[in-house]
């Protein structure tokens, strides 16, 4: 009985201290100021420096989260019990925020450094005139490929490529029905945002006689596999392929050019804000020139802040991999909501394809 | 003891080797000056530096150990009273029906608890935080604690109480005096099952966090995406420090109360 009264008093003890030394910790950060701002955003997606030099600026205290998926951000964020001011979905989840009425109008008035946005990334289908929502980075789905372990003619500028005899057995494909039916849909010419049974069939059929060199349709673990040299294509989106390529010097990326997905994520501010002043202040202070390079520097993906190229270092901005020119852009395709229905299709259309591997 | 022979000395190395390589193979490259974990450049502490400079990090660090101790001790009183209360039943039906709904807790997915105290918290209007991480641990903890407290009630021998109350101990004499010392092995097992459990929760932590609460877990997880950086393996080797502290205080406990009780018995 005794042991058991001494660890009760020695943990609480144990508990008590802790809880002093997390809150001097915390109150270290935020001297003084009542004003606060919470961010919802995905992990290791900030500069966190800019997240303190706002705090000195604006006097703001600001609480930072993260989250792995769209979905689960959207479940937290419908569900209310914690205020978030600031969340950064992707273009589709943004629509369907939309839809469901969790977001709050944006003041363009009190966001100047719109200005700083290239045009090709504003008053999108997803979101006309940007009424909800601002660019925060954005990428294309492509191909990453380790030249070392597959024949020198394959450079992928085109999707024919991955139908190579030579890559039997080599390609990895993401888990996502969009992006795998959308590579059936560009290399036969088509909208990725197609509602039309006859030509989904038919990119359907062209996936299908990919399967000999299919080596695996899986998620995120396509990094690790191609950071160590044990996978050879991949089809992946270009952020993730930035990271695999800043850790392995070996792999190239490449968006063929029959075109492929543009895919942004967005700043946003959802319905449950309590500060949704502070919440623009943020979107304003992001978008600014220096701010907006140096994001960028450190995340490492590609930023529609075209203010913020200029003071870039120029190869990361002619980079045609992650930067790809006016004229490969407008080939790209941004991702509509194509409705339960539909969406339904491409998924089942998605699972033929997955059942047609051996 | 029995000595053991090469063979089953040489599996028990592989088993071990198993087990720890992973971990210490993480540990090792949190050294590596590098960047990654390809090949081995030089010894640094900077990766260490780093989760210390953060200082989010060492407070969802510090969050995660509070979270820990605390719903494991709320835990380990309410799963051992639990056990007690269910053992005491005469009712064998309606014993194993308790039982069971334990049982029936434990294997339920996380998901499925998560995603119902997510729901729950925001119906009765409790804000997410500090208090809603605590209250889904504790209750994620009981059963397991339930579970570890009651084959020990089960192995008591009955007569011990009876005997206790024939030479005048009060209920609660029997109680302190009998009961919680014989099954505390149990307990302390049930208290550290309850706190590695409430460690490594992701699924049911991620949906109660909330108002700039949250733990290790959560917060690894979602670093994870832009693959493993080299402070994952720092607060991992951290992690890891702390639970081998723990263990070593686990095992002078258990050494003091086994002095203590060949003590009582010369």
């Amino acid at each position: 009985m005794r042991d058991l009264l001494q660890a009760t008093i020695a943990i609480v003890i144990l508990c008590v201290l802790l809880f002093v030394a997390a809150g001097q910790m915390q109150s270290k950060g935020n001297a003084g100021s009542k004003d606060t701002l919470t961010i919802f955003n995905w992990g290791e997606y900030i500069d966190t420096d800019l997240i303190k030099k706002f705090e000195q600026e604006t006097g703001i205290n600001v609480i930072y989260e993260t989250f792995d998926s769209n979905e689960a951000m959207l479940t937290k964020i419908q569900q209310g019990g914690s205020a978030y001011d600031i969340a950064v979905p992707s273009e589709y989840t943004v629509e369907s925020m939309k839809e469901d009425n969790l977001l709050i109008p944006l003041d363009h008035t009190l966001i100047p450094n719109m200005k700083n946005l290239n045009a090709d990334f504003l008053n999108l289908s997803f979101d006309p005139n940007n009424e909800f929502s601002l660019p925060y980075f954005w990428g294309t789905v492509g191909i990453v490929y380790n030249p070392k372990l597959i024949e020198d003619h394959l450079t992928f500028e085109t999707w024919d490529d991955l139908w190579d005899e030579s890559l039997k057995r080599k390609v990895f494909l993401v888990d996502g029905s969009r992006e795998v039916i959308g590579m059936g849909l560009n290399t036969i010419g088509e909208s990725l945002n197609i509602k039309d049974d006859e030509i989904l069939r038919q990119a359907t059929d062209k996936l299908i006689t990919l399967s000999p060199n299919i080596k695996a349709i899986i998620g995120d673990e396509i990094t690790p596999l191609m950071i160590n040299n044990e996978a050879a294509v991949a089809l992946t989106w270009a952020g993730q392929a930035a990271d695999m390529m800043s850790e392995n010097e070996d792999l190239n990326y490449a968006i063929p050019k029959e075109g492929t997905n543009l895919w942004f994520d967005n700043m946003v501010i959802p319905k449950t804000s309590k500060n949704v002043e502070g919440a623009h202040k943020f979107i304003n202070f992001m978008l600014d020139q220096e701010n907006a390079a140096q994001n960028a520097d450190y995340v490492g993906y590609s930023t529609p802040n075209e203010a913020a190229w200029d003071i870039m270092d120029p190869e990361v901005i002619t980079d045609e991999r992650f930067y790809p020119n006016h004229e490969l852009r407008d080939k790209l395709e941004v991702y509509e909501n194509l409705g339960l229905e539909w969406l339904g299709k491409y998924n089942e259309y998605f699972l033929e394809f997955k059942m047609s591997l051996k | 003891m029995k000595k053991l022979s090469a063979a089953s000395k040489a599996y028990l190395v592989l088993v071990f080797a198993v087990l720890y390589a992973p971990i210490l193979y993480l540990i090792f490259y949190s050294f590596n000056s590098g960047g990654n974990m390809n090949n081995f450049e030089s010894f640094t502490l900077e990766h260490y530096q780093a989760v210390f400079d953060d200082s989010r990090l060492i407070v969802i660090l510090i969050n995660t150990v509070i979270v820990a101790l605390l719903s494991g001790l709320i835990a380990t009183v309410i799963g051992t009273l639990g056990a007690i209360g269910i053992v005491s039943i005469k009712d064998k039906k309606m014993r194993n029906t308790l039982l069971s709904l334990n049982n029936v807790l434990i294997v339920s997915p996380d998901v499925v608890i998560g995603a119902s105290f997510l729901i729950l918290f925001t119906m009765i209007g409790v804000k997410l935080g500090f208090a809603s991480v605590l209250v889904s641990h504790v209750a994620f903890s009981v059963p397991i604690v339930v579970l570890m407290v009651l084959p020990k009630l089960l192995e008591m021998n009955t007569s011990l109480i009876d005997a206790a109350r024939d030479l005048g101990a009060t209920k609660r004499d029997v109680l302190t005096r009998v009961i919680l010392p014989y099954i505390s092995p149990g307990i302390f097992a049930g208290f550290f099952m309850a706190l590695t459990y409430s460690l490594d929760d992701f699924a049911v932590t991620f949906f109660v966090t909330g108002n700039g609460f949250s733990t290790l877990s959560v917060e690894i997880y979602s670093m994870a995406r832009a693959g493993i950086s080299l402070t994952v393996n720092a607060i991992s080797g951290l992690v890891f420090a702390i639970t081998v502290l723990v263990v070593i205080g686990y095992y002078f406990i258990n050494q003091r109360t086994k002095s203590a009780m060949a003590e009582g018995q010369r």
